[in-house]
This record gives structure tokens, sequence and C-alpha cells, in this order.
């Protein structure tokens, strides 16, 4: 079913109701998992991951890749090594993919990437970061959820890091064929307008404008592309609140209940 | 692979926890009755976008999630546009189904999809499901078409204890919560359905009088004593573990009224597997008298004979059985699952406690 | 996920041509019944050292029951070990077994494909529970023994159709004769067990008659019997009295523990049946 755009330029509403420069509801939850080093949960509209962090850890005896295992012993920093797994009721049709999926390889590794540039990895030679998501159900930006769910997690396993890295993706509300060079910029896409639309996902470094990952693979105006990078990098900072909002109500909520110790010099930390 | 993964015990330790557990009543490491479950928390529906989904968490951490997706699909082999009119009751008859009208898969994080073990747990999920047939016949529409029943199973956490039970619990749940949608078309014709959801009927109907879906219980047995729900650590001296699946009888209530029974379900025994116990590949002891390190074993080493050593037990030196165990254990530990009011039935009323959406 | 290396066959499923014959016709309507005792086995015929390349090797021919058209079942397997392990193995206490079982491309009706399909993996599995209790593995720390089964020939009738649902019986017929012959082939190849291993298989069978009760036969052919309403494969070692492998699949009621119990007992007296072919085998190589 071709998406209505026409219906945008009347009410500027987008088919779920949205404005232009409005986030889905964004949940998320850290520490779903007891046994796990770290491990979140997040939803993005109907976008459900789970992220799951093992380690950093010693890196275990590789089975049948000889040659890897042992230029991951001479490493100076921490490898990370991350894994999807999309389940095959995630989307509307069911569609099992292999996990030698090339789609999937591409965002294993573009999430890799990510994460090991903003990690500290050099803190932990010879060792493995072990990222395992699995996407529980899919309705468009899916690399940003991803990459939200794995920040958090590593959050949670206590990792260092330099800031977050928040994604979010950006489109356009004209499609490429239409030319239409004073389209305007859409935030947070759905399934629908991904499929139709051209957009683009942006992950930034905490508050800052630095670019952690930058992927887009639709065809569009070099005129319309900053306006939707600028459009991302906003949206990035909103869900950088959001998953901070997330990270310091577990935290407040662990020292109540008294998980954890207060940590020093937080005694004028605000506990309501 | 999964039960045969590294425990990281010593030789004395596996002693020490293999003695411990040969006790009279068995003392377990994390102080359970031998019945007694690990503690779980668990929840359905979880997935609008599935037909049916469940997430159960094992206190030791263990996560699964099990998600059910339905597909209309053109029954084959179906030929005939013999238009008989048979009326319902041939009709009812004709109602069949086939074992590959459901697929499961299962995902474990760290093991390959066509890993050995892997293809073992399916086998083992889908083997209890579809043992008494009524399970395919549920899918039938009509002649022509039938729903084709994706399960997939994702354990999410690593694989910390042997998976089975709660792939198995979490499998049970997600087809209790299963919706199809309601068939307004009739006959043979090609099926349309209510778009209504909340008119949709559970593919097991809700109420008393019904079987449910099966589950799958791990037992060990370690000398004498029988322990259900092992963890990782326990089955590395486990003597022997079996994975039984039971359902549940359709509760005929004159029946059982008649006769009087004990109280409790009435079950039925759909498998049996043996599992391959993972303390066949621990390290074993040494005993003192070989060890070389405590000096007296350097003449030792000269003799010949010193392998003879091996065959004869010292007390209190691990060694990993050998063989296999006697009928009259493995018929005890079936016995025992099956027992009225006994494990199997505290868990099922457990699930019962579950509620749906 | 097309095999592209190989020359396959026709995609589709291909049905033998079933020619309009009066005898035809009779066969296909009556079922053939069981002729044998329901406590005796079908005769097997098994010989070790057939492959010179392999460390170890056993044949095993299971007889047809008698009649044209249904297969009986042949099994050759081969054991390449005790050897190393590769040199970046982590260090292992005992011998790593690894079991293969598969079906020739041929083997039984659907034809199988040139990989290993679930049901397979899943048989080797239960081959490898089976074996690993017979053999002292920590008399070989640090090597690998691999043990492959191929079944030339699978246990299937031609004429049941394919919708019966009875591959899981065929199955259980499959492992217990993989168990006997893998058994043989590691005595042939000298590693060391704490005794012979056979499979055997009873069935919960019921025949076609309204008022026919369920009996228990050993060693069933599926073809042979209307209904088979349970049955298990067991792995025994006799000289110690233990089960190494039990594989029970059916649909019991909990007040027909009896009848399990029962059944068990005739699959441990099938398994003890071939062992004694399996040891007389022996003793023929040995001589």
């Amino acid at each position: 079913m071709p998406l209505d755009t026409s219906a945008y330029s009347l009410a500027l509403l987008r088919v779920d109701g949205r404005r232009w420069n409005e986030l889905r509801r964004i949940h998320a939850q850290i520490r779903t998992q007891a046994a796990a080093d770290g491990s979140s949960y997040l939803e993005m509209g109907h976008t459900k991951v789970m992220c799951v962090v093992t380690g950093p850890s010693e890196p275990g005896p590789r089975r049948g890749t000889a040659g890897a295992g042992a230029a991951g012993a001479s490493k100076a920093v921490a490898e990370v090594a991350v894994s999807v797994v999309v389940a095959g009721f995630s989307s509307v049709d069911r569609k099992k993919r292999g996990r030698n999926d090339k789609r999937n390889l591409e965002l294993q590794s573009t999430i890799a990437n990510a994460l090991a540039a903003s990690l500290h990895t050099h803190l932990f030679p010879h060792s493995v970061i072990q990222v395992s998501l699995h996407v529980l159900s899919q309705d468009g930006s899916l690399l940003a959820a991803l990459i939200n769910a794995a920040t958090l997690a590593c959050v949670d396993a206590g990792i260092p890091m330099t800031d977050y890295v928040v994604a979010c993706t950006a489109g356009s509300t004209s499609t490429y064929a239409a030319g239409d060079e004073s389209a305007d910029p859409l935030l947070d896409l759905n399934h629908q307008e991904e499929q139709e639309l051209p957009g683009l996902t942006v992950a930034t470094l905490g508050e800052s404008d630095r670019v952690a990952v930058l992927v887009c693979e639709s065809r569009v105006q070099v005129g319309r592309l900053e306006g939707m990078l600028a459009v991302g990098v906003d949206g990035c900072k909103q869900v950088r609140e959001i998953l901070d909002r997330v990270v310091r109500d577990k935290g407040k909520r662990m020292v109540l209940e008294g998980t954890v110790a207060k940590g020093e010099g937080l005694e004028d930390m605000d506990l309501d | 692979m999964a039960p045969n993964q590294h425990v990281l015990l010593s030789p004395a330790e596996l002693a020490y926890l293999h003695e411990a557990l040969s006790l009279t009543p068995p003392i377990r490491p994390d102080g359970r009755a031998p019945t007694q479950f690990r503690p779980l928390v668990a929840e359905t529906e979880i997935l609008p976008g599935t037909n049916g989904s469940a997430r159960i968490c094992f206190a030791d951490g263990t996560e699964a999630i099990v998600g059910v997706k339905a597909e209309v699909e053109r029954t084959r082999g179906y030929h005939g546009d013999d238009e008989e009119e048979g009326g319902e009751e041939k009709r009812e008859q004709e109602r069949e189904g086939q074992d590959e009208w459901v697929e499961l898969t299962v995902e474990i994080p760290g093991y390959r999809e066509d890993d050995a073990s892997t293809a073992f747990l399916a086998a083992m999920l889908s083997e209890a499901l579809l043992a008494d047939g009524g399970f395919a016949k549920k899918l039938w529409i009509n002649r022509r078409f039938h729903w084709k029943l994706f399960l997939d199973i994702i354990l999410i956490s690593p694989p910390l204890s042997y998976p089975l039970p709660l792939l198995s619990l979490t499998t049970h749940l997600a087809l209790l919560s299963t919706r199809l949608p309601r068939l307004k078309s009739e006959g043979d014709e090609d099926p349309f359905f209510d778009d209504d959801w909340a008119a949709a009927p559970y593919l097991y109907p809700q109420g008393t009088a019904t079987t449910r879906p099966p589950i799958t219980l791990l037992v060990m047995a370690v000398g004498r004593n029988i322990i259900f729900d092992p963890t990782k650590e326990e089955l590395a001296v486990a003597d022997v573990v079996l994975a039984v699946s039971v359902g549940e009888a359709a509760t005929d209530a004159s029946s059982t009224k008649g006769k009087g029974k004990a109280p409790g379900r009435s079950l039925r025994l759909l498998s049996v597997r043996t599992v391959d116990p993972p303390s066949r590949v621990t390290p074993p002891g040494v005993p003192n008298a070989t060890n070389s390190a405590y000096g007296i074993a350097a003449s030792a080493q000269k003799q010949p004979e010193a392998r003879t050593v091996e065959a004869q037990a010292v007390e209190g030196v691990w060694r990993a059985p050998r063989g296999g165990a006697k009928p009259a254990v493995m018929a005890a530990l079936v016995q025992k699952v099956l027992e009225r009011g006994g494990v199997a039935d505290e868990v099922l009323d457990a699930l019962d406690a579950v509620e749906l959406g | 996920m097309a095999d592209r290396r190989r020359v396959n066959g026709p995609v589709g499923a291909t049905i033998p041509p079933v020619f309009e014959d009066e005898d035809v016709q009779v066969q296909a309507t009556q079922r053939t019944t069981r002729s044998r005792a329901p406590n005796g086995i079908r005769k097997m015929y098994l010989k070790t050292g057939v492959t010179p390349s392999a460390s170890g090797s056993a044949y095993l021919e299971i007889e047809t029951s008698g009649k044209d058209g249904v297969s009986g079942l042949k099994l050759s397997c081969t054991v390449h070990g005790p050897r190393s392990l590769p040199r970046l193995s982590p260090f292992s206490p005992h011998i790593i077994l690894s079991t293969h079982v598969k079906f020739a491309p041929f083997a039984t009706k659907q034809r199988r494909g040139y990989l290993r399909d679930p049901s397979e993996r899943d048989l080797g599995t239960h081959l490898e529970a089976a074996l690993r209790g017979a053999i002292i593995a920590d008399r070989w720390p640090k090597s690998g023994v691999d043990i492959i089964i191929s079944i030339i020939e699978g246990d299937q009738g031609r004429e049941t159709s394919g919708a019966q649902g009875d591959d899981t019986w065929d199955m259980m017929n499959a492992l217990s004769g993989c168990i006997t012959v893998a058994s043989a082939a590691l005595a042939d190849a000298g590693i060391d067990c704490v005794d012979t291993v056979a499979g055997g298989v009873a069935a919960l069978v019921r025949g076609s008659g309204e008022n026919d009760t369920a009996r228990i036969v050993i060693d069933p052919i599926p073809s042979e019997h209307e209904r088979i309403e349970a049955a298990c494969c067991i792995a025994y070692l006799p000289a110690r009295d233990e089960i190494t492998n039990l594989w029970f699949k059916g649909d019991m009621p909990d007040h027909d523990m009896g009848i399990y119990s029962e059944l068990v007992q005739q699959g441990i007296q099938a398994s003890k049946l071939a062992n004694r072919v399996l040891v007389e085998s022996l003793g023929e190589t040995v001589k």
C-alpha cells in the first residue's frame, strides 16, 4: 500500500499523527536481566529490541577460526563483538533471516564500529565485549533502536565510555522522484515512511554535534540532505535526554532500594 | 554444547558436590528441596505483532522469548473438485493434521543454527508437541487450506544452564496465549477471517476441560536421589539426565469422579529422551597414592602396572562416571515425574496462575 | 538455499510409477502383517573391517520383511581415530567424540539432500549419548575420534504413503541400527569400551481390526502395523545391565505406567538379541 503523502501538506500531520519534529514514544529499561553484565530493553514506537552485554571478559576458545584467535590475543584494546538476531516473528510477515544475512552483517559491523569508537577499549586489553542484540518487533528505525539499546546496556555493564552514542532517523516529506526542493525534513521514521521516503540514520556522541554513524541508503537530492541531518542530530539530543533520564531513574531507585551504596560526593544527590 | 559446556569446577569440588547430592536428603548448593524449582517471572502476550508470545525469566538470569506466528497455507495433496456433500459429520472426520504444519526453530546465542545440540532441543520440543497428533489437527481450516504455525524460540541470555526446561515452559505459555482469527467463510471456499481480534478464539480454548500444550521437564539422578530442575553445576555431577515430556490428559469429569482417584491431574507421558550428562567429560581427580607431587609415586611411575590403578575408585576423588544407568533408575525418574500431585502437576498449576494478556 | 556446487536431481518430488496391475492393487490395499513372533528381531548381517583406510569400520544389513518393495536397513560405519586434536583446541582430559549420521540421498522415499538436515543431526546426538556411556573416555586424553555412519538404505516400504506420519518410527529403527554398527566399528578400531552396546526398538502396536487390543512387539516395521501408539529405542550394555540411551515417544496415560516399563523391558530384550549378533560377529573377526 503506497504511503499517502498528499495529506501531509494539508494538515502537516504524518500518517501516525505526529508533527515533523516529533519522536515516537521511547520507552527504555536497563538491568532487565539479573545474570548479564549489562542488559537493556528499548522501544521506539513499535520497534522493540533487547540487548545483553557480556564482558569485558577473556576471549573464550574460538572454534574454527584458528588464525583470528591468535590475532585477538595480541590486541592492545578490547574487541567489541556484536551479534544481531532478528526474530522470525518480528516483522508483519514471518521471515527468517539467517545469521549470515548480508544486512545483518552490515548492522553488526556498523554498531561494533560505533561502540568501539566511544568505549574506552584501551582499558581492557586482551578482552572481548560481547554485545548481543535481539530484535523482537520491527517498525522502522531499526539501526537507531539497536544503537540506543546497545549504549544503554554498555552503561549498565559499567564499561567506561566518552558519552552516550545516541541515534535516530530523519527523512524528508516527499520522494526523490518528486524533486521537491522545499520538502520538510521529518524526524524518526516508522516502517511505512521508511519504505517510501528518503531517510538516513544518524548517531551522535551525546549532546555534541559529533556524528558517530551516518547511514543513508536511499536516494535524495543533496540540497535536502543538510536539513535532514540537522533534524536528525537534533533528534539525537532529545533521545539522549530520554536515555539519560532512564539511567538516572534506575540509579536513583537502586540507591533507594539499597542495592548499591550511594557514591562518594553524592551526598547532596536529589532523591525524590 | 549446552549440556556439555565447560563448568569451571575442580575435581575436588565435583567430588564434594556429588557427595552432597547423594546424601539423603540431598543437599543442593542453593538449598532447594530436590523437587523444588527455581523461581521464575513469566508474562504473556508481550508482542502485539504475533499470534501469541511469552517471556520467562528464571531467577538465575536466563531468559527466553517465544513468538508464534501463523500463516494460511494451501494444503498440498488435495486435488479433488469432487463436490460430494458429506455433511458435517464427514467433514469432522476429514479433519486431520500433518506434522509439517508446525515449524519450530530454536535460537541460542553463540551457537550455530545448525548445531547438533540446537537441533536436538528443537526436535525434543516439537516431538512432545506433535506426539498426540491432536495439535496439528487444530490448524486445519478446510480441506484446501490450513494454518502453518511458526514457533520461534529465542534464548535471550547466554546459556547459563541447560535451557530445555526454560524453553519448554516459555513455549507452553506462548501456545496458551496463541489466538487465530475467527473463520468467517464456510466449507472449502477460500478462507476469510473476522477482522476483530477480540473475537479471535484461542488455539487452546480457555476453560477447564481442555488439553494444554505439553511441558518438558529436566530431571536427573545422583546416586539414589532424584533431582528436578538441576543447575549447570548440579548437571556436572549427574549420573543420568532425562528430559521427560508430559501432557495433560483431557479431564473426563465422569470417569475421574466415578473411580475416586487420587487428587491431581491425570497426565500423559509423551516422550522421554536421555540427555548426555556433562559429567562424563569432567576432569578426573588424581588420588594421592598416584600423585607424583606427593613423592610416593616416583616409584609407582616405574611400575608398568600403574595403569591398573585407574580402575579402582578412591573415596573422595572424583572420577567421571562410566557406563549408563540401571533400568530401574530410569523407570524411577519417569515415575517420579508422572506422580499424581507431583512435580509436573505443580508446574502446570503454576503456569495456570500466569494471567493471559 | 539451493546447493549450486553439485549436480542435483530434479527439484520437485518424483514418485515411482505405480502401474494399474491387479497384483499391485491387492498389495496396495492389503497391509502385510507381521509374521515373526512378537519377541523376535529380524535377521541381520554384521561384518567389521570393511573399509581398510579407516581405523575401524563395520557394515550392517537387516533383512527385509520378505516382501517385494520393502527395503531393509543397510548401514556402513567408519571410525577415524583416536587421533590428536588440532593444535589450537583446548585441553581435554577425555577423548572427544564426534558423530555424523547421514542418509544417502536415495536412502528414503523422500530424497535427502547432501547437507545434513535437523533430523540427521538429532540422530547424531542420540548416537553420541549412547556411545559416550560405553567408551572408556579417560584413556585417551587430548584426542578425538570421528564416527561416521552412512545409511545407504533406509527401512521404508515403497507403497506406504508418505503422509502417514510414521517418520519417527523409522528414525528409531535407524538409530538402533546406528548404535549397533557404531559399537562394532569402535571395537574394530580397538577403542576400549566397558561393553558392546547395541540398539533395540520395541513398540506398542494396534492392528487394523476394530477389537484388536494393543500389543507390544520388538523390532517393528511401521508398514506392517496399522497404528503404532508408542515406541522406544534403547541402547543397552548387557554386562553391566545399564542403559546408555533411551528414547521414548508416544502417548501414554499415567495409569499405563505398567505398559511403559514393559515397553522398556522389551526394548532391552531387543537390544540383547542384537548384541548377541554383535558379539558373534566380533568373535568371528578375531578368529
